[in-house]
């Protein structure tokens, strides 16, 4: 995988390595915010992310890959669209019911 | 249409009826009316198929095939002159029940599922009566006990009858041999169902023994080797054949067979000691009652000893007629002594069948087979009938079962009076009642048996005792049924406020009982005015291949006669002596009969009587108590080697259990940033081990 990378077309892997700082920030995001409307924000960046993967393998390959890869893109973005909304109604009712959007406040899930 | 397509119609009716009403019963109540359609056309079919039944007509459809052992197990549909007059039995009374049911049951709880189980049941018993072979038999024979346990078990939320203040309120005063704690419908079901289990053991078995038998014969070429063409075929190279089973070969193999599948017939038509459960089933309705102790339950444990019969040995027929004699004489004792009006019927039902067994135990050479056979259709008529009037009687009286505190109904409920007489006199078997015929036919058979013996100048005996105890059940049963109609309806009423409100059924059910009063009338059978005349006395049945006349016209010509005289003599006395102890002189103190009659019953024989011979109790001490509760906890310490036990093995499993849920219990916190922080753990981890 790695050799792939480096021994790949040309310019792959600046896209490549943008994504992963993006990911990687998202995933950060996700794991040290206790704000939730962060929390979401960092779920987007890793979706971007992987769009970002899509379109640049689609690029640089043949072009019904690259006709994929932006079919697949597409998709991604209407999910996270639709995740979005829902996921921001679960912050609205997790506000309702805490008071607060402090998701470390959000700690009944066991139950009694 | 043809005989198999009527045929299926009588299968397959029902069974849409079941399977609406367990649909929709909850919804609405006209799932009865589904039912009675259904069992009409039932009905229709079936009489269609007896007034056109030329030659018998089987068809058959491969079911369960193993190649290797060119052996093919078939389902499908058999009519001939044992299975035509029984489905129409069944779904005649059926219907009758049916629409009696639309009466009794009116506004019940749980009304439209009784008519879901009841068509259920029809079906489970059609599909016995029809079957071609012996493996849809046992199917069949399965389900009958499935449809039995949904009907006795119909008001399963009952309390025990300790603990019941309807059951209480209406108990006879001499309740005795019943374990109030223990009965409730639940339970009822329960034990009905695990006897029959005991029995269908054997069933089983011997249904295995018999497909090895058949299937391992040299001149079996292929197909279903228990079909019962195939079977009765087979029994001469059995007989042959070297096949050793448990240092059992030829004949005895066969008895020993033949005597496994007669175990199945002794739990479903409740011969002694698996009668148990018949009494207790009456915690079901009691127009479930009516249809389990005519014409579907306990018919299906005779009707199968009829259809093997080719198979059952001499020897397997003596041990049949001497369980017949003892189950017959037995119960009758029992009855004798019930308070309860329909333990008399329960307990008349158990003592019939076993007279259906001493028939059929006979032999064919006796004329046993047709005497037992046609005892099979009448009683399922009458019984039918009684039980729908026990019905009437238990539903005008609010429920009160108690014989003490009925009386002079007759006035009150004059047409159930009048079929119920009937079905008394056709019960009691008195000349020109359908019983007449037959109950003597049995009678008369078991003594041709004695000749037979006596010419051969073996078992004599054997053959002679289980003939005395039916001649002296004929007298039995005279005494406790007239009894009981007796008691019920003539006299003066002993609980006035209860005869004041009691009523006859609707239109509807008296018409139901008058007519199967008039079916109880011997010349319907016969088709002769002259009781003494046999006219065409069942055909089909007693001009089957199987009634062969081994003794001479003028031997048997006496023995019947003989049978009749002593007969009518015996049921003269049981008659003169109900009449005698409860009309006649019911006041007159003294100690002439005071243990027969309301008086506190002290001396051993009532004891004895009303502990039902203590049959019941020692059941339960000895398999309830004894090998299921204290033989289970011996076999749970019992030491499996290294320590373990069924015990520890189970405790090891438990605790195992419990760790793991305490481990997974940790990650359990409740916290929701936690969990998304194992979700990324698990997600990084993933992709670090696909990477690496």
């Amino acid at each position: 995988m790695i050799e792939f990378l480096l021994s790949g077309p040309d310019r792959l892997l600046p896209y490549l390595a943008v994504s992963a700082v993006l990911f990687s920030l998202g995933a950060l995001a996700c794991a040290i915010r206790r704000n939730a409307v962060g929390y979401l924000m960092g779920i987007e960046l890793m979706l971007n992310a992987a769009n970002l993967n899509f379109i640049a393998y689609g690029r640089f390959r043949t072009s019904e890959a690259a006709a994929q890869g932006q079919v697949a893109t597409l998709f991604v973005i209407a999910l996270a669209a639709a995740e979005a909304a829902v996921a921001l109604g679960l912050v609205f009712a997790v506000f309702r019911t805490f008071r607060d959007v402090d998701l470390e406040k959000v700690r009944t899930l066991h139950g009694d | 249409m043809d005989s198999i397509s009527l045929a299926s119609l009588c299968l397959g009716a029902p069974l849409v009826a079941a399977v609406v009403g367990a649909v929709f019963w909850r919804k609405t109540s006209h799932v009865d009316l589904v039912s009675i359609a259904a069992q009409a056309i039932g009905a229709i079919a079936a009489l269609a198929i007896s007034l056109g039944v030329a030659a018998p007509a089987t068809r058959t459809i491969p079911w369960l095939s193993f190649p290797g052992a060119k052996i093919t197990f078939s389902l499908g549909i058999q009519l001939d002159a044992l299975s035509v007059p029984m489905l129409l039995v069944v779904q005649f009374l059926a219907l009758g029940v049916l629409v009696f049911s639309r009466w009794y049951l009116h506004n019940d709880r749980f009304y439209g599922r009784f008519f879901a189980s009841f068509s259920f049941f029809v079906f489970a018993m059609t599909a016995v009566v029809v079957a071609p072979g012996l493996l849809q038999a046992f199917i069949g024979w399965e389900l009958v006990g499935l449809g039995s346990y949904l009907l006795i078990g119909y008001w399963h939320d009952k309390a025990p009858a300790s603990e019941d203040p309807e059951y209480q309120a209406g108990k006879p005063v001499h309740a005795t041999g019943v374990n109030e704690s223990k009965l409730n419908p639940a339970m009822a079901q329960l034990k009905a169902f695990v006897v029959n289990r005991v029995g269908d053991f054997g069933f089983v078995s011997g249904l295995a023994m018999l497909a090895w038998l058949v299937s391992s014969l040299p001149g079996f070429t292929g197909g279903d080797p228990l079909a019962w063409k195939t079977l009765f075929v087979a029994v001469g190279p059995v007989m042959a054949s070297k096949a050793a089973f448990l240092g059992f070969t030829g004949a005895g193999l066969l008895t020993f067979a033949g005597l496994l599948v007669f175990l199945g017939a002794m739990g479903k038509s409740a011969q002694f000691p698996f009668h148990v459960w018949l009494p207790e089933a009456m915690q079901g309705p009691t127009t479930a009652s009516a249809i389990i102790h005519a014409a579907t339950m306990v018919a299906a444990g005779v009707f199968l000893t009829a259809r093997i019969y080719p198979l059952l040995t001499p020897d397997a027929l003596v041990a049949i007629q001497w369980v017949g004699a003892i189950t017959a004489f037995v119960a009758a004792t029992i009855a004798c002594v019930q308070w309860d009006y329909k333990a008399v019927l329960a307990y008349s039902t158990i003592s019939q069948l076993g007279y259906m067994m001493l028939g059929l135990g006979a032999g064919a050479a006796a004329g046993g087979y047709g005497a037992g056979v046609s005892h099979l259709y009448t009683h399922a008529i009458f019984k039918c009938m009684l039980f729908l009037g026990a019905a009437a009687v238990i539903h005008a009286l609010h429920g009160v079962q108690d014989l003490g505190r009925m009386g002079g109904l007759a006035r009150k409920m004059p047409f159930t009076a009048i079929a119920t007489g009937i079905g008394t006199l056709a019960i009691l078997g008195v000349p020109g009642f359908s019983a007449f015929w037959s109950k003597d036919a049995i009678l008369a058979a078991a003594q041709t048996k004695v000749y037979l013996a006596q010419s051969v100048g073996d078992g004599v005996w054997a053959a002679r005792i289980p003939w005395l105890l039916g001649m002296a059940t004929a007298a039995l049963t005279a005494f406790y049924m007239s009894r009981q109609w007796l008691v019920a309806f003539l006299g003066k009423p002993r609980d006035k406020h209860l005869w004041d409100h009691a009523h006859d059924p609707d239109k509807a059910s008296i018409a139901v009982l008058l007519v199967l009063a008039a079916l109880s009338l011997q010349f319907v059978w016969t088709g002769s005015v002259n009781p003494f005349s046999s006219g065409s006395w069942l055909d089909g049945v007693l001009r089957s291949p199987m009634a062969v006349k081994a003794l001479p016209h003028e031997l048997s010509h006496h023995i019947h006669l003989h049978t009749m005289g002593w007969t009518f003599a015996l049921l003269c006395l049981g008659f003169g002596a109900a009449f005698w102890l409860y009309v006649s002189n019911p006041r007159k103190g003294g100690a002439t009969a005071t243990w027969l009659r309301r008086d506190p019953p002290t001396n051993l024989v009532w004891q004895f009587l009303a502990n039902l011979w203590f049959v019941d109790k020692a059941l339960d001490l000895v398999f309830a108590e004894g090998i299921a509760r204290r033989g289970g906890r011996l076999v749970a310490k019992a030491d499996l080697g290294s320590g373990l036990s069924m015990d520890t093995i189970v405790d090891n499993a438990v605790s195992s259990a419990r760790w793991v849920g305490r481990f997974a219990n940790l990650f359990q916190t409740g916290r929701s940033l936690a969990y998304a922080g194992w979700t990324l753990l698990a997600l990084f981890g993933a992709l670090a081990l696909l990477l690496l």
